[in-house]
């Protein structure tokens, strides 16, 4: 489909070396069209990019391969160590056991997380009397997931125990269930200890796996409303059950919105400020020689972030569904 | 018209006979009709069940703001009364009173939405760009960029933080400033200094805004970026056939049809920036500009001399903050919430 500029070019017959430069700007192709469009629409990413967060970036880079020299008087000197700061923090014990563990608990709460948002979105998106309250009590936990909500909450800590026992903060999430009560309430029926403990620990973490999914769920609820309504009525048209609408038709065309929640959601469980490794990160830095060796671990923790994204969206991103013809 | 008027006989004739029908029935046969029929108890079993599993989340979400919210209307006295618990016996609206004069709330709420909303504004219209940029335009190197943006979500600023604050405060492009020479601007005076002061002035977020890397711009561009892809390409085609351009499509046909993701973005934006402290409390070190930030703290008249309850009656104070600070997020967003309804005509193809 491309179109051939010397062909054009004869066609008009009075092009001269001087006209031909103007001419081959006016008839780029489509495709090139289409390409200087979208550098045009990317431009503000690519000048912030280069100009803005590469310098701050490489700072913190570079810091990561060098060692610190305090020079008497203030100041500091870099010097260049290579790789040293990054075998540190690899030989640290604690750091892969903490990173190891993170990883492993993230396996069952980011499912946990996508089905919970995704099926609150749907109920939210229905038609009911008092939707408007429910969807304001739901945008909560978005407020309250950064900044300063949260560090009112954080530095009242657990001192702040108020009279009647209820917890004030919503950092401190009180158990709602123990053990026993599972145990009591599975006493007739033969399960391992295991199951009971698995229960419990979803019980106890729907508080936090509540407050965690508010931002999945109003991406959920945006992308939600891009599924056409004809397509709905079509289907109750054609005498499909809510079942099988929603594995043919709510599940495919909210699957792109998923694939970002899922990133999103891996993301901010790693680096959340409440993450295991991160505050780890947080603690090296107080030791000696810890600036160093902190920022080399936090680059290699991200390199691992970045992996792990990369393999699972590539996943992910397989069976995802875009309403287009190739 | 033959046609016409058998079918209008025939229209009659059925629609009487349903009636009919219908009046012949005894009423307990109806209503037995109606109330027990299974599509019936399904459709009951579901909103009851709808009903309470959103009750109970709502409980949950709403559990820690229980406590705070009595507690904000509590007089000290009620502090040191053991006896109350979470039902003030002696209600009294001075928290609040004292908050709202004396730590300037109102000018704290006024500048708040100034850069909140500048802030708000600017990074949606700026990555949803981005992000249409992404999905729908095929150049080199567009996977690699996006990368990048991918890049930019995994590393948090607060890792960045000395050499953000240091960036700013000693604004120089590639030293572009250097390189004119001579004074150069602090707001508007001219000082002996090759580069601009931007901390203490909105700037440092605008052109972050700007550039898609403030706070979780990077998820938004992302957002914006698989939206577009389920946009079908006929929609556009056919908007260039009839003689539209790239930017006349994206404002006329792609804008209007993103709206839910818009407010979306606009609204973790916008209530994300008005409850930051990280950004604020790097960029405005001085306290001329009042924001949100500045007005945790205990008002001097409430300092009062409680011999038992004094760190339950200052804490309450600050969660009566927080609850000032939230109040007008949730009222925007009860507003907002109505564009989030479904019934934009998405595909606007046939066949």
């Amino acid at each position: 489909m491309r179109f051939h500029l010397p062909s054009l070019k004869k066609g008009n017959g009075k092009s001269k070396k001087a006209g031909s430069v103007k001419e081959r700007n006016r008839i780029a192709s489509l495709d090139k069209k289409k390409a200087r469009a979208g550098w045009l629409f990317v431009l503000p990413f690519i000048l912030g990019f280069l100009l803005i967060y590469i310098p701050i970036v490489w700072q913190s880079i570079q810091l990561s391969f060098s060692h610190i020299n305090y020079i008497q008087g203030g100041g500091y000197d870099l010097q260049n160590v290579m790789f040293e700061n990054y075998k540190n923090a690899l030989q640290d014990p604690e750091f892969l056991n903490i990173l190891w563990a993170g990883m492993k608990s993230m396996i069952l709460e980011i499912p946990a997380i996508l089905f919970f948002s995704l099926f609150v979105a749907i109920l939210l998106n229905q038609k009911m009397i008092g939707r408007a309250a429910f969807r304001a009590i739901f945008f909560i936990p978005v407020i309250l997931a950064t900044g300063l909500i949260s560090s009112i909450d954080y530095s009242q800590g657990n001192a702040a125990q108020n009279v009647s026992g209820i917890s004030t903060g919503s950092s401190s999430s009180p158990s709602i269930v123990t053990a026993s009560d599972i145990e009591s309430l599975f006493s007739n029926m033969i399960v391992g200890t295991q199951l009971v403990n698995i229960v419990k620990d979803f019980a106890n973490n729907i508080f936090d796996i509540v407050n965690r999914s508010g931002v999945q769920m109003l991406i959920f609820l945006a992308g939600l409303q891009g599924i056409s309504p004809s397509v709905y009525e079509s289907c109750e048209m054609e005498g499909a059950s809510a079942w099988e609408t929603f594995w043919k038709i709510t599940l495919p065309m909210i699957s792109p919105m998923i694939l970002v929640n899922f990133v999103y959601t891996l993301i901010d469980s790693f680096t959340a400020e409440s993450n295991k490794v991160m505050q780890y990160i947080k603690v090296v830095f107080q030791q000696v020689g810890g600036p160093e060796k902190s920022s080399a671990m936090s680059w290699f923790y991200f390199l691992v972030v970045i992996l792990t994204v990369a393999v699972f969206g590539a996943i992910i991103g397989r069976l995802v569904f875009y309403q287009r013809r190739d | 018209m033959n046609k016409d008027t058998t079918q209008t006989v025939v229209k009659r004739e059925s629609k009487n006979s349903i009636r009919v029908e219908f009046d012949r029935t005894p009423l307990i046969d109806r209503i037995r009709a109606k109330y027990f029929s299974l599509y019936f108890l399904k459709k009951a079993a579901w909103y009851i069940f709808r009903l309470l599993f959103l009750i109970g989340i709502a409980y949950i979400v709403l559990y820690p703001f229980i406590y705070k919210i009595s507690a904000s209307f509590m007089s000290p006295s009620d502090f040191d009364d053991v006896t109350v618990s979470l039902i003030p016996r002696s209600p009294t609206l001075n928290t609040y009173k004292a908050i709202i004069s004396e730590n300037g709330y109102f000018k704290a709420l006024g500048n708040t939405f100034l850069l909140a909303g500048s802030c708000a504004i600017l990074q949606t219209f700026v990555c949803c760009i981005i992000g249409y940029g992404f999905a729908k335009f095929k150049f080199k190197g567009n996977k690699i960029l996006f990368a990048l943006v991918i890049f930019t979500m995994v590393v948090p600023h607060t890792t960045l933080k000395l050499a953000l604050q240091y960036e700013f405060r000693n604004f120089d492009i590639l030293g572009i400033f250097n390189f004119l020479g001579g004074g150069v601007i602090e707001g508007i005076n001219i000082l002996d200094e090759t580069y601009v002061r931007l901390n203490n002035t909105f700037w440092p977020l605008w052109i972050l805004s700007a550039t898609g890397l403030a706070f979780k711009n990077g998820l938004y561009i992302y957002m914006f970026r698989q939206y577009f892809k389920g946009v079908p390409d006929e929609l556009e085609e056919s908007a260039y056939v009839d003689g539209s351009g790239v930017f006349k499509t994206f404002v006329k046909i792609i804008l209007p049809m993103a709206i839910p993701m818009l407010v979306t973005v606009f609204l973790f934006s916008f209530s994300w920036q008005w409850t930051d402290n990280f950004y604020t409390s790097l960029f405005f070190t001085t306290s001329g500009t009042k924001l949100m930030n500045s007005i945790i703290e205990v008002p001097k008249s409430l300092l009062v001399n409680l011999p038992t309850a004094a760190d339950q009656y200052q804490n309450a104070i600050r969660n009566t903050c927080g609850l000032l600070i939230i109040a007008p997020l949730v009222i925007i967003y009860v507003f907002a919430q109505k564009f989030l309804i479904q019934g934009i005509e998405r595909t606007g193809i046939t066949g």
